[in-house]
């Protein structure tokens, strides 16, 4: 049979396209882990994959496992924070997939809107914790109803205040931080105390950290930046008060000084330094960006409250880590078993030694209180905890080529605040319209 | 007769011998790649979940997305700033160090490092030395009184692209003085000798037959170059990240954005093919441009 050239090359287009997409296949498994007798004496290795930035965490509980059995080893894989949801994504594409990753809350949610993810609902109903869990995490792994995720440590951003400044500056923390009215005047009293304090903080170059410090001040009017359910998600930019005065608080603290002239190109890279320095009044951050840096002493006379809102109000990002099983793992009882130890209250009540905060309320007694009194105030107020639920958190949050940042610089270096939100309104419409497509 | 009947001392079944693994190796690491991404462009696919063919969904998207043409119109910007540059560089350089005189082998050593310590290195070297203040791009400038040593460099979008094509021309033009000077090197003597008897000086010897020589050879680098600058990525990826905003977000970039970053696979590929055509058009235009002249 001889063929045509037509034929030889639909011959090669059909073959080609059949091999690379037949190499797509996605693992179906699905494993039921409210099964009777599910998980109970587990045996062998657990593959397990965590980001960088959380290694340390991660590997605390997992020692204390190996401590507290001999059943199961867990083989712990740290990925690098920036590819780490590209090589879940890979993996799970490929078909070899870890048993247990501990992944960033925020992108938990592509996976868990994609059924890739086991259906964890037993677990968390398991722990019986309601509230006390935190919500935030939770919200992020849910799909109609189901949890896809159980949350196994906190990354929340709340406001560090320097009570000496403070007390020089004849201000109370309590008072000057409910309102961005109270935040101008602390700002403006402890930039004048000398010339090398400023009143408040904020990397204005770094997306990622912009998202999770500057959001709960909208967050806190009970609105977002994103509205909509996922699936029917447009931006809530144009036109949002809360934002456009956040934007304008921002604006102000930088035209009148108020903020270090290094926060116009900090990437995030000299986050802490101003404040660990002692230099700062106000500053926010997460509790893993300022606790291993500082000093006991600024430790001692630092104090944390939730970010307000610009009338009241207060809000913080519920960020950190959930663990989740995709779905092919090769040991789901033991990966189970696993997930069941880290979330118990005594691998929780150690979280701040990683300098992370736990992510159940229920970890908050007398002792642990006066051992980590800058953890509690988030724990106290978990209901306060928020994200964006949404496909496409990280194109519009965390890149820095993304139109949050955009909006931020040209809005508070440039003064041009209705046109960077106008802007920010399209692009964050046009994003949301291609990662629901 | 046919030549699949012909005996192999066949001259034409001889030659099919001769070309076949060129042939497969073309088919096998081109061809059925470049039709594999033609079938993906047509379907949804995501880096996970499921997928279905969407027929030529993705290439509408592609051609009325704004974001695409201007990752487009900055990469051709990009690529039209540093071509010529590096070319008038590389020559210059090439003119340097192409006579084999004391101190040429250390000279041309010197000028081709930046090229083989390559960009990543030097973009993350770049990323240190532009910082406001504490980096020597700054300390430089200070020192000479140029600026106050206070320019955030990389949060700006013309800025960061004038710092990028610096050190690009920098990086890329030990290259271009390589294969200039190797071209120039096969120039005979005798040509130079007799254009001097006949009292040509350095700039005649340089237009009238350095230059006509060297045509094929600049052409070479010109292409390589241009395609070169319309693939970038590392350097803005390490540097910029494609921000401020969306300000130095090459194509390569976009692309690689839909693909890992949206995990829309299907979409990205799609980006990639008209990529490829506008690579083929650019540097078949540039094949025409430079073509023989008789």
């Amino acid at each position: 049979m001889e063929l045509t050239r037509r034929q030889l090359l639909a011959l090669l287009g059909a073959g080609g396209a059949t091999a690379a997409l037949g190499g797509c296949a996605t693992p179906t498994t699905a494993v039921d882990v409210g099964a009777p007798g599910f998980g109970e004496g587990a045996r062998g290795t657990v593959e397990m994959w965590c980001r960088s930035d959380t290694v340390n965490g991660v590997q605390t509980v997992v020692d204390a496992f190996h401590a507290a059995q001999d059943r199961v080893r867990v083989r712990l894989t740290p990925i690098q924070n920036g590819q780490y949801v590209t090589k879940v994504a890979t993996a799970i594409r490929g078909g070899r997939v870890p048993d247990v990753i501990d992944i960033d809350d925020i992108y938990s949610t592509m996976f868990a809107f994609r059924d890739v993810f086991t259906d964890l609902t037993p677990l968390v109903e398991d722990l019986a914790l309601g509230d006390a869990l935190s919500p935030g995490h939770l919200a992020l792994a849910t799909k109609d109803g189901r949890h896809y995720g159980v949350p196994f440590l906190g990354d929340f951003s709340v406001l560090f205040c320097n009570t000496e400044l403070f007390d020089r500056a004849g201000l109370d923390v309590d008072e000057h931080t409910a309102s961005f009215d109270g935040i101008l005047e602390a700002a403006r009293a402890i930039s004048a105390l000398d010339g090398d304090t400023y009143g408040w903080s904020y990397p204005g170059n770094s997306s990622g950290a912009l998202g999770f410090t500057v959001q709960p001040h909208v967050w806190a009017t009970g609105t977002d930046l994103i509205a909509g359910d996922v699936g029917d998600q447009r931006g809530n930019v144009a036109g949002n008060d809360a934002l456009r005065r956040t934007l304008d608080l921002e604006r102000t603290l930088w035209q009148e000084q108020l903020v270090p002239p290094g926060c116009f190109a900090d990437d995030a890279s000299r986050w802490s330094a101003d404040y660990v320095a002692g230099r700062l009044g106000m500053f926010p951050a997460g509790y893993g960006i300022v606790a291993p840096n500082a000093s006991p002493e600024l430790l001692e006379r630092s104090r944390v409250v939730l970010l307000p809102g610009p009338d009241g109000g207060r809000a913080f990002f519920d960020g950190g880590d959930n663990l989740c099983m995709p779905q092919g793992g090769k040991n789901p009882e033991a990966a189970a078993e696993l997930i069941r130890f880290a979330v118990a209250l005594e691998q929780q009540t150690r979280m701040p030694d990683g300098f992370y905060s736990p992510v159940r309320s229920d970890v908050v007694t007398p002792e642990f209180e006066a051992e980590h009194p800058l953890v509690v105030p988030t724990l106290r107020s978990l209901d306060a905890g928020y994200a964006p639920t949404t496909l496409a958190y990280n194109l519009i949050y965390n890149q820095q080529d993304g139109p949050w940042l955009r909006m931020f610089r040209r809005a508070v270096f440039d003064g041009e605040v209705d046109t960077a939100m106008d802007e920010a309104q399209t692009t964050y419409d046009r994003i949301l319209r291609q990662a629901q497509a | 007769m046919s030549a699949a009947r012909g005996t192999l001392t066949h001259p034409a079944r001889t030659g099919l011998l001769l070309v076949a693994p060129a042939v497969a190796f073309v088919v096998v690491f081109v061809m059925v790649p470049l039709v594999s991404a033609v079938g993906i462009s047509l379907t949804n696919l995501p880096l996970i979940g499921s997928w279905r063919f969407i027929g030529l969904e993705n290439y509408a998207s592609v051609l009325t997305d704004p974001t695409f043409w201007r990752a487009v119109g900055y990469t051709l910007l990009y690529t039209a700033i540093v071509t010529g540059p590096i070319l008038l560089l590389g020559y210059a350089l090439a003119v340097v160090v192409r006579a084999n005189r004391r101190g040429a082998t250390v000279l041309r050593t010197i000028f081709f490092v930046p090229y083989v310590i390559g960009l990543t290195t030097l973009s993350f070297l770049m990323l240190l030395e532009a910082q406001p203040d504490s980096g020597m791009v700054n300390v430089v400038l200070r020192g000479l009184g140029i600026t106050d040593g206070s320019t955030a460099w990389l949060v700006d979008g013309p800025l960061a692209s004038g710092l990028l094509c610096a050190m690009v021309i920098w990086a890329v033009s030990g290259l271009t003085m390589v294969l200039l000077m190797s071209g120039m090197q096969g120039i005979p003597r005798e040509v130079y000798e007799s254009a001097e008897l006949d009292g040509a000086t350095w700039w005649v010897r340089e237009r009238t037959i350095t230059v006509p020589l060297l045509r094929r050879t600049i052409a070479m680098t010109v292409v390589l170059s241009v395609i070169g600058s319309l693939l970038a990525f590392t350097q803005f990826y390490i540097l910029t990240q494609g921000g401020p905003g969306s300000d130095t977000t090459t194509v390569v970039m976009a692309i690689y954005r839909r693909a890992f970053v949206q995990l829309q696979l299907g979409a990205a590929t799609a980006m990639s093919l008209v990529l490829v055509v506008i690579t083929g058009l650019v540097t078949a235009a540039q094949f025409w441009l430079l073509r023989e002249r008789s």
